[in-house]
């Protein structure tokens, strides 16, 4: 597809992408750190990803392949428009394949297949602050992390143990960036968290609402919180994918009809895709 | 000073296409410490600013970004005509109050002259852009940390002594610090505050 006409490459203006560059530096300088940027409006509304968008429409290259997952899932709204948005003003390739990527920015989700040190994954963040919801001035939570104060979020989490008998967060889990800083994974399910452990891959994250940049570099540690007689566990189905049999991806859980039956499918339609073309391959 | 507009050279060929591949290449460098990185553009370089150097000049300064040069650089009016014209960036004397220090090795101040943040920001120290006499993967300095798989060599030639001590000595303040980019000609290496540093080969 050609560039659109009357456009910077990739939508925004060149004084923006450095300011925005300049800021991924720092996060990466400072792993797990959230630093403030300039948020530009972008012409979707907030919530819709337009922190990661801004973070991928200053790492993009014309050279790039471009996927984009939303909850998994490469064929719903968001993913869609996502990508038809940078296919049409930075006139790149794009692919539904995690392999064939080099940038992929994602909405709560990481893929199954593991990444590659040659990609880069672009998170979408609604609230990039994990102190939030326990403190909310900015002023309070930015000195709890600079005296690396996260108490709190230990109590909160064993709150859930005095009351569920075990950790009952399941999404956005809150993680500890080489032993530093306190993060918030974005609201992947923890089920995707030890995926984030020394991977591979540059992980960086955009918050549009909160102007914030935040990034993991390359083989860096990533580690869930918890207690030495909780420790951190990840989702478990006793079902298998409905459409492919895996039994180790994130399944979710799709009611079929009124009576509430339901099947258990893979979030990740490449990957289910993928196992289900690999198996309708010719036996030898 | 002012620009002197006959000692004005071209910067990037094409600015957008060219400041991303930069940045990608910096990104790279920066998320992997100790990888050294080649960039491709601009072609030429103004006053004794190597290639390396001119080209994360271009893409990465701009009027928001004051930034300090040591002294032989801030007295070259070639180098200063063309940051002035390029880049727009204010030149300050003061290093505290620089965003980015452009210096060659041997003319560098003390690392505490630089800004290194604040406890709740520390994002709003300085980087430093250093030219060097020499880059490779030799294991003088083994490096561990962050984008490090187990550890890299890394030989950066020219760098005095005391500033190298300053530089070590300054990872015990992290979070706060300097992040370092290094370059020789057309090559680039990056040094954030969160690489450990250690004296001799594994």
């Amino acid at each position: 597809m050609s560039q659109t006409e009357g456009y910077n490459f990739a939508y925004l203006d060149e004084q923006t992408k450095r300011m925005i560059r300049r800021a991924i530096l720092k996060g990466v300088a400072i792993p797990g750190y959230q630093v403030p940027f300039g948020g530009r409006e972008m012409p979707l509304p907030h919530g819709w990803g337009t922190g990661g968008m801004q973070v991928t429409a200053s790492v993009i290259g014309a050279d790039d392949r471009l996927k984009v997952i939303d909850q998994g899932a490469d064929d719903t709204t968001n993913a869609v428009s996502i990508r038809r948005f940078f296919a049409r003003t930075a006139g790149v390739e794009t692919t539904e394949r995690t392999v064939e990527a080099s940038l992929i920015q994602t909405r709560h989700r990481i893929p199954e297949t593991p990444l590659s040190n040659d990609q880069i994954i672009i998170y979408q963040v609604p609230v990039s602050e994990p102190l939030r919801f326990i403190e909310p001035r900015e002023t309070e939570t930015r000195k709890m992390h600079a005296l690396r104060e996260y108490g709190a979020m230990q109590v909160k989490l064993y709150e859930d143990v005095a009351r569920f008998g075990h950790i009952a967060t399941s999404y956005d889990y809150p993680v500890l960036v080489n032993d530093r800083y306190m993060m918030s994974p974005s609201p992947i399910p923890k089920f995707d968290n030890p995926k984030m452990d020394r991977m591979p891959a540059l992980q960086l994250f955009g918050a549009g609402f909160e102007k914030r940049i935040y990034a993991v570099p390359p083989y860096t540690s990533v580690k869930s919180l918890d207690f030495d007689d909780h420790p951190f566990e990840v989702q478990q189905w006793q079902e298998s994918c409905a459409i492919c049999g895996s039994d180790h991806s994130f399944l979710d859980e799709v009611i079929t009809d009124d009576n509430g039956s339901k099947i258990y499918v893979c979030s990740d339609t490449d990957y289910c895709a993928g196992r289900v073309a690999a198996s309708e391959e010719p036996q030898q | 000073m002012a620009v002197v507009s006959d000692q004005l050279i071209a910067g990037f060929s094409d600015p957008v296409q060219d400041s991303q591949t930069l940045f990608r290449t910096l990104l790279k460098a920066m998320s992997e410490p100790g990888l050294i990185r080649q960039i491709e553009q601009p072609e030429r370089a103004p006053g004794p600013l190597s290639l390396a150097g001119w080209a994360v000049a271009l893409g990465m300064l701009d009027a928001d970004t004051p930034l300090w040069l040591s002294r032989s650089l801030m007295q070259d009016s070639t180098l200063s005509s063309n940051l002035r014209f390029h880049c727009q960036s204010p030149l300050t004397a003061c290093a505290a109050e620089a965003d980015f220090a452009l210096a060659l090795a041997a003319e560098l101040p003390e690392l505490a002259s630089f800004n290194q943040g604040c406890a709740e920001y520390p994002d709003r120290s300085a980087t430093l852009i250093i030219q060097v006499e020499g880059i490779s993967d030799e294991p003088d300095w083994t490096l561990t940390g962050p984008g490090i798989e187990s550890e890299r060599g890394l030989t950066i030639r020219g760098l005095p002594q005391a500033f190298t001590e300053q530089l070590i000595a300054s990872r015990r303040r992290f979070p706060l610090g300097v992040d370092c980019i290094f370059v020789c000609a057309e090559q680039l290496v990056a040094l954030p505050r969160s690489t450990q540093i250690r004296i001799g080969g594994a």
